[in-house]
């Protein structure tokens, strides 16, 4: 399903003392099958975004295209439950909406309240359950028992199992440990490629942004700062610099590496691998001139 | 959920926002005793005047508390039905066989839900226009003698500050948990009356537990922090009595002595 937002305006607590606009004039098309990340300094407005892309939040202006689903200012929509099914939200802190007795049941939450068979919703269950790197031993144990991280990752298999079509994801991977992020964000990305789901990604973590992207969306006071594809955001330094951001480590290093020989090296390098294959490139390249 | 009112502080800089705390407790709290003495029309239209004024000069905008009530609105509502409905006093005005609506009832219900109003609107009024710390200073020194007969009052208006401070943190919460569980397709705000009740599990069960986990950590933060109780403790709020807060406490007098004059 294809997003399109025209002319997006989000006011919180509209005609109250504490009226704050979080959005404005926002426009962006995301095609089916994206990955789409979008970055921004805390406070820019990126929860507010994407909390309209399932009608959570109704825009004050401008209108929200998802599929044949359309939002409006102004204007009540009756089947937000239907586009619910079709829109996954894993939201910051997600361990925070676990409430079931069991781990299964709390996965199950979801795909019963869309109308999927019990038998089938278990089936999804006991899958989803290992793929978020727990094992089916947990399916019959509290939710409240576990650690943090494993409560995320309960969580995050519970928005799974409803099988969306777009996966928005808000800062999934905040306060996990460097192995944790690194699995659970695979495993969004494998999940991205294998059933063709448009992603939509939150994040601090430039290394993510540059390694999953197509299109990267950099927020600032509630509107586009940036917008382009990984290699045209990170080839202009200068510009994230402004908005005071970072460029990915791995880009760092290929920009120092290009000042050091005066050599040009290939600017969709953002994995560790790419980068230190382009850095050995470079140093056996200078082994035989010498 | 955004637009509940009760516990929220408003800032501002109007002649009720700049009265001493004290002053505005112990009027709320007279004037909860003084709605009682109202029983006519004239009464109930002074205490009405005194109420709109009250709102006129602390400068709030109506639209935001006309909002805020709403949720309470409806309890006035049944409140006046009900009484329209049960109390058979006075000539009969209207009989439609098994529903019999009698002056008395009418007027009953019109008082009733007047002095639920007012008692509301006062009581709000103090919390919109008075910070959390500023009603717990209040609270303490105008109960400060009380410790002499071993009362805890520190620790009583503790409790109340932190009430207060966490009631729009618990609204918050609320909201972003229904968002989580409307998002895992739950409803709250739509459809079938039985679907939105099986709904107030997944809401209750996580906002407990985030209450209780909140309410340890500040207990521990604060004990981090030297909290020891209140012996020795002094305010960093010193409280001002001012010509404003006499003035009040004239008009409250005036208020109570032609209420006791005009009661029939
Ligand atoms: N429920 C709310 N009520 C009122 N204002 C809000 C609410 N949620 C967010 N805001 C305000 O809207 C603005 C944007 O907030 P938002 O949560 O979208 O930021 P964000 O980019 O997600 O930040 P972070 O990286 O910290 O999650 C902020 O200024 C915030 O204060
Ligand atoms: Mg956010």
């Amino acid at each position: 399903m294809d997003i399109t937002i025209k002319g997006l305006e989000h006011s919180y607590s509209k005609g109250t003392p504490f009226e704050r606009k979080a959005l404005s004039n926002i426009n962006l098309s995301i095609p089916s099958g994206t990955f789409q990340t979008i970055i921004g300094h805390t406070g820019s407005g990126k929860s507010t975004l994407i909390q309209h892309l399932n009608g959570l939040l109704k825009p004050t202006q401008g209108s929200i295209q998802i599929g044949d689903f359309k939002i409006q200012a102004g204007v009540k929509e009756k089947r937000l439950k239907a586009l619910r099914k079709h829109v996954g939200i894993v939201f910051q802190y997600p361990e925070h909406q676990l409430f079931e007795e069991t781990i299964e049941k709390d996965i199950l939450f979801g795909p019963l309240n869309f109308g999927v068979p019990e038998e089938e919703a278990k089936k999804r269950a006991a899958r989803l359950i290992q793929q978020v790197g727990l094992d089916e031993s947990y399916l019959s144990r509290s939710p409240f028992d576990l650690s943090g991280g494993q409560m995320r990752r309960v969580a995050i298999a519970g928005v799974l199992a409803m099988k969306p079509s777009i996966l928005i994801l808000d800062e999934p991977t905040a306060g996990l440990d460097p192995r944790g992020r690194r699995e659970i964000m695979d495993l969004f990305y494998r999940l991205h490629e294998e059933e063709g789901l448009t992603t939509i990604l939150v994040t601090h973590s430039m290394e993510d942004a540059a390694r999953f992207s197509d299109d990267i969306l950099i927020m600032e006071k509630g509107g586009i700062a940036l917008q382009g594809g990984p290699e045209t955001i990170f080839s202009n330094p200068e510009a994230l610099k402004k908005l005071s951001l970072d460029v990915p480590e791995t880009v760092q290093f290929i920009h120092r590496l290009e000042e050091r020989f005066t050599k040009n090296l290939p600017h969709s390098v953002f994995t560790l691998e790419a980068a230190v294959d382009a850095a050995l490139s470079i140093l056996q390249k200078g082994e035989e001139n010498s | 959920m955004q637009n509940i009112i009760i516990g929220q502080y408003v800032p501002g800089q109007s002649f009720i926002h700049k009265l001493d705390p004290r002053a505005k407790l112990i009027t709320a709290f007279l004037f909860v005793i003084i709605v009682f003495l109202a029983n006519n029309w004239i009464t109930y239209a002074l205490l009405g005047a005194f109420t709109l004024l009250a709102i006129f000069v602390s400068r709030l905008p109506l639209r935001y508390i006309y909002n805020g009530l709403k949720p309470i609105l409806l309890v006035i509502i049944l409140t006046f039905l009900l009484h329209v409905f049960l109390t058979k006093e006075g000539p009969l005005l209207f009989d439609w066989g098994f529903l019999e609506i009698y002056e008395g009832g009418v007027k009953q219900g019109v008082f009733i839900s007047l002095r639920l109003l007012f008692l509301i609107m006062i009581t709000s009024l103090l919390t919109l226009t008075t910070t959390p710390i500023d009603i717990t200073v209040g609270i303490e020194t105008l109960l400060g003698p009380m410790k002499k007969v071993g009362l805890p009052v520190h620790e009583f208006a503790l409790m109340m500050s932190i009430a207060l401070r966490f009631i729009p943190t618990l609204l918050e919460e609320t909201e972003k948990i229904m968002k989580a569980q409307s998002a895992r397709g739950a409803q709250f705000s739509s459809g079938p009356i039985k679907e939105r009740l099986k709904s107030i599990v997944p809401l209750l069960v996580p906002l407990f537990v985030s209450a209780f986990k909140r309410a340890e950590d500040l207990a521990m933060a604060m004990e981090a922090r030297g909290y020891r109780g209140g012996e020795g403790r002094t305010s960093i709020r010193l409280l001002k009595w001012s010509g404003k807060d006499t003035t009040l406490f004239v008009i409250l007098l005036l208020l109570c002595i032609s209420l006791l004059l005009l009661r029939s």
